[in-house]
């Protein structure tokens, strides 16, 4: 995985937690197994159980792409 | 259709790596380089969209330029591939508080993480034109949509034959790994797709301002009782 975040790119002011709204949890599934969703708020993550998949999420924003996602048991 | 299977094997080597590192290049100025003439179709793909009872997908987000242009009681999810864009769009709606936006999502359009008939209309401007596949991007969209629902397309459609679609072909060979988009793109790319579907009908193609550069096209999933052929809606068709 790489960080690919422009050297301009602002932080989030505050350093508040973003939240991801609930209308997207609501609707996120994952991409190759179309199945449902755990998030993780602590660690930011998405879990897919079927495809073993931690999805990241990086300042809101979830990456869900299995390339860029986290192996998992 | 062999034409356009033909051009989709030129444009092989545009792929997602290109489109990606292109737009990350393009990001800081995109906005500023792109806004004036591109604005009218944002807006015309906005305004169709708002009507729809249900969410809204934005595919090809990019820095979010067309989401302050829903009306306020629609719901919108924008996805992209890029990530740089996809920051920038979610500075955008926390500075403009645009809460009609329930989410931004990096997500690829040939491989979107929705299930099946979620959205009631699916909007993508300026981005068939940029994809390596573009008619597996209009199948997933197809997929994500409701019976009833509408895609909402705004690009440029090549012509066959004037000064513009040489200067298009040239584009294409010379240029289109580096500008992460395609200049040539022929109707039958969009058409062809159509007719293969039988689920799916063309209820508006329409220039747009400025000097009818682009189209909005609106291909509508039908129910699945009523047939194409059973449809008496009639088509608004207005071509250049």
């Amino acid at each position: 995985m790489t960080d690919e975040r422009e050297p301009g790119a602002e932080k989030l002011e505050s350093g508040e937690p973003t939240r991801i709204d609930p209308r997207l949890l609501e609707i996120l599934v994952c991409p190759l197994t179309k199945t449902t969703l755990e998030y993780d708020s602590a660690r930011q993550e998405l879990i897919s159980r079927s495809a073993r998949l931690a999805y990241p999420i990086r300042d809101g924003i979830p990456i869900m792409l299995p390339e860029e996602a986290r192996q998992i048991d | 259709m062999s034409e356009a299977r033909n051009y989709l094997r030129e444009v092989e080597t545009l792929d997602n790596g290109n489109v990606e590192a292109a737009y990350a290049r393009w990001a800081p100025i995109y906005d500023l380089t792109f806004d004036i003439l591109l604005k009218p179709g944002r807006r015309a793909a906005a305004t169709a969209a708002s009507k729809a009872r249900g969410p809204i997908l934005d595919v090809g987000v990019g820095t979010g330029l067309e989401l302050p242009m829903f009306a306020p009681d629609t719901q919108v999810i924008g996805v992209d591939l890029s990530e740089p864009m996809l920051r920038r769009a979610a500075q955008r709606v926390r500075r403009e508080r645009l809460d009609h936006v329930a989410g931004l999502v990096k997500m690829d359009a040939t491989r979107m993480a929705f299930p099946d008939a979620t959205f009631a209309c699916v909007v993508a401007p300026y981005m068939l034109t940029v994809v390596p596949e573009p008619q597996a991007v209009l199948d997933e969209l197809a997929r994500v949509l409701r019976p009833g629902g509408e895609i909402v397309l705004v690009n440029h459609v090549s012509g066959k034959d004037d000064a513009i679609a040489l200067f298009e072909a040239w584009l294409d060979r010379h240029m289109a790994p580096k500008l992460g988009w395609r200049p040539q793109f022929p109707w039958s790319i969009i058409g062809d797709w159509i007719d293969r579907n039988p689920r799916m009908r063309l209820v508006e193609r329409r220039p747009l301002a400025p000097f009818g550069l682009f189209t909005l096209t609106r291909i509508k999933r039908m129910s699945a009782e009523s047939k194409k052929s059973e449809e008496s809606a009639p088509l608004e068709l207005a071509l250049a």
